[in-house]
């Protein structure tokens, strides 16, 4: 055993050197006065005080936990039924249709935001079909519709694969019992099947809802820079203002607030579980 | 320490050269004619704007000199400064006027070597002795425009256009279908010249004027704020008008016919962006010699065909802009010189700061 243990040494510096550091260095950042260097540490909250004492950068936080929120929400009720029907499948066309979503994934998120500007273009793809029904052009690009339809298709396929592992997990035999005791399929779904993939809806929700709230091209790309999100201030303190303090002290914010909303995740789905498990 | 803040800030990082061009003289190469050169087999990190050198310019002096080039890119002068300041080794930069101003007064650039760049002499007249650098002791232009109005000809009149100069921009006509460019530096342009101020004022009530024009605008008139995606947008005909850099408007107008570019007569941001060395540069000989290659006729010609800006090439300059050049008739090519209200953008640090905050307050809002 001991042996064992001894291999988990250049892990742990390596997890030191790539994870620990860069955090220190933002915490060590956020609470320093201007002037990028690390040699000269001098102590301030000021970072925190102009972050919280200007309506413009809170209104930009609720904004993007708003949008987070909603792109969330719409990733569970699209991301769902997919799984869903994917569980139900044949297992070899389980494997096809897993491939299927995770293909879009092997492109560069980038390239594939970038091409949603060609499709929702007012000459794009949408609305030269609109067209030949002589509807439009409508604008499509640069609204919030479009910030939202641009990351749910970037993150659905984490939440749909999610739902779908722990579905594809679920023994048959608990169905099997509920149509046995006289549930019908709708009472089956509520109470059997619902709550044993609640644990895959919550990773999903962690895995959409954190990328989402910190995204910053998908805003400026499909949003033409109206939309601006916590993300785009934090990246607009780094490279153009040079205020690394400010923009580290913006991130740590959000390193809580994502704290927070994962603690929540993580105690709903140990009080769901265990109701789920009892009904 | 710093190197892995910088690897956190590096968007994008592509690598070229080492290609199929890059040295065939590993082992018993060195009678070749190329391998004999004092380069031979050496690398020059080269760090420019993205989507700015034509095809085989980098290839071509690889193949000349026997060495080896690595491109990096960058999509901002800011971005540039904190790799730099992070402490990334580069041989060439190609920063902006005011860029290569603070540079300068950081001491982080070394002089152009004159016994080795011996083409300055190719530069064209609009674009050579700047006052950031008036010999050009330290930098030597490679692109140079203005930065002005791509507007939709169909349906824009141009009468419109010159009678209200910037102030078009806060047309409720066009309210919807407008195009900012997204940098502190030319909204904060647009607006002072469009109050008719100077671009480089540090009077605050001046930059506070400008401020809630542009807030005002933001709330009026719902741009959007891009900066490279309005090339393909301008291109498409997806709105009537777009601040634009000359070069990319020259790109866009030789793409759709119905666009045309405008100047106001209240002035506009004369730009220059120019190559340089870096103090700590681990190859300023061959830096040299590459500045003096990119100087020569082809690679400049290449350069201005391929990417649309005005080349700082007096020869490639008249023949792209001549009768028989690609850029002929296009009014975007060839920048504006002798307006008195145009101006160069000069560095200023508090200038900076403030106009930085102030522009993330107006998007954010």
């Amino acid at each position: 055993m001991r042996g064992f243990r001894s291999m988990l040494y250049p892990y742990v510096v390596w997890s030191f050197i790539m994870i620990v550091i860069p955090m220190l260095m933002i915490v060590v950042y956020a609470f320093t006065k201007e002037g990028n260097s690390v040699t000269n540490i001098l102590f301030t909250l000021d970072n925190f005080k102009s972050f919280f004492n200007d309506t413009v950068f809170i209104e930009v936080l609720e904004r993007s936990i708003f949008i987070a929120v909603i792109t969330t929400v719409l990733c569970i009720l699209l991301g769902y039924p997919v799984a869903y029907v994917i569980a139900k499948l044949k297992p070899a066309s389980q494997v096809t249709a897993v491939l299927m979503i995770t293909l879009p994934t092997w492109i560069n998120m980038l390239v594939r935001t970038y091409a949603w500007r060609g499709i929702l273009d007012k000459n794009g793809l949408i609305n030269s079909i609109l067209g030949l029904f002589g509807i439009g052009p409508i604008k499509i690009l640069e609204t919030g519709f479009a910030v939202i339809l641009g990351m749910v298709y970037n993150f659905i396929p984490f939440m749909i694969l999610q739902i779908y592992n722990s579905l594809s997990k679920m023994d048959p035999s608990y169905l099997e019992a509920a149509a046995d005791l006289g549930a019908n399929k709708a009472k089956t779904f509520f109470k059997v099947t619902l709550p044993l993939s609640l644990p895959g809806i919550i990773s999903g929700i962690t895995l959409v809802f954190l990328p989402a709230v910190s995204s910053f091209f998908i805003p400026k790309l499909l949003g033409g820079g109206q939309y601006m999100l916590i993300g785009n201030v934090i990246e607009n303190q780094f490279l153009t203002t040079g205020k690394w303090g400010f923009g580290s002290a913006i991130s740590m914010v959000m390193a809580v607030i994502i704290l927070i909303a994962m603690y929540i995740a993580r105690y709903i789905d140990k009080k769901l579980s265990v109701k789920g498990g009892l009904d | 320490m710093k190197k892995l803040t910088a690897l956190f800030l590096t968007s994008l990082l592509l690598i070229t050269g080492c290609s199929s061009s890059g040295s065939p003289s590993e082992e018993g190469g060195t009678q070749t004619a190329a391998g004999d050169n004092e380069y031979s087999s050496r690398t020059l990190k080269f760090y420019n704007w993205g989507e700015y050198i034509g095809d085989d310019v980098i290839s071509n002096f690889e193949k000349e000199y026997d060495v080896d080039v690595i491109s990096e890119y960058f999509d901002s002068n800011e971005a540039m400064y904190t790799k730099l300041k992070a402490g990334d080794v580069y041989d060439v930069l190609v920063p902006s006027d005011y860029m290569i101003e603070r540079l300068l007064n950081e001491d982080m650039l070394q002089p152009i070597d004159k016994s080795v760049v011996t083409n300055l002499g190719n530069l064209a007249e609009g674009v050579k002795n700047l006052d950031y650098d008036p010999d050009n002791t330290y930098s030597v232009p490679y692109f140079w425009g203005t930065v002005g109005i791509v507007y939709n000809k169909n349906n824009v009149p141009l009468e419109e256009l010159e009678s209200e100069g910037y102030n078009i921009l806060k047309n409720e006509k066009y309210k919807g279908n407008i195009y900012m460019y997204d940098s502190e530096r030319d909204s904060f342009m647009v607006a002072l010249k469009a109050l008719g101020y100077s671009m480089n004022t540090e009077n605050e009530d001046e930059i506070n004027e400008a401020y809630e024009w542009l807030r005002e605008q933001h709330k009026t008139m719902e741009p959007s704020y891009v900066t490279d995606e309005v090339i393909d947008s301008m291109a498409n005909g997806n709105k009537d008008l777009a601040v634009v850099y000359s070069g990319d408007a020259a790109y866009i107008l030789s793409e759709n016919e119905d666009m045309g570019y405008f100047t106001p007569s209240e002035g506009t941001n004369l730009w220059s962006d120019a190559m340089v060395i870096p103090k700590n540069a681990e190859n300023p000989e061959l830096a040299n010699e590459f500045i003096n290659y990119i100087l020569t006729y082809d690679p400049s010609y290449s350069n201005s065909e391929a990417v649309g800006y005005a080349s700082s090439n007096a020869e490639v300059l008249a023949d792209l802009s001549g009768e028989d050049g690609l850029y002929y008739n296009n009014e975007a090519y060839l920048p504006r010189t002798g307006y008195e209200n145009d101006e160069i953008f000069h560095d200023n640090e508090t200038l900076r700061v403030m106009l930085s905050d102030l522009w993330s307050k107006v998007k954010a809002e």
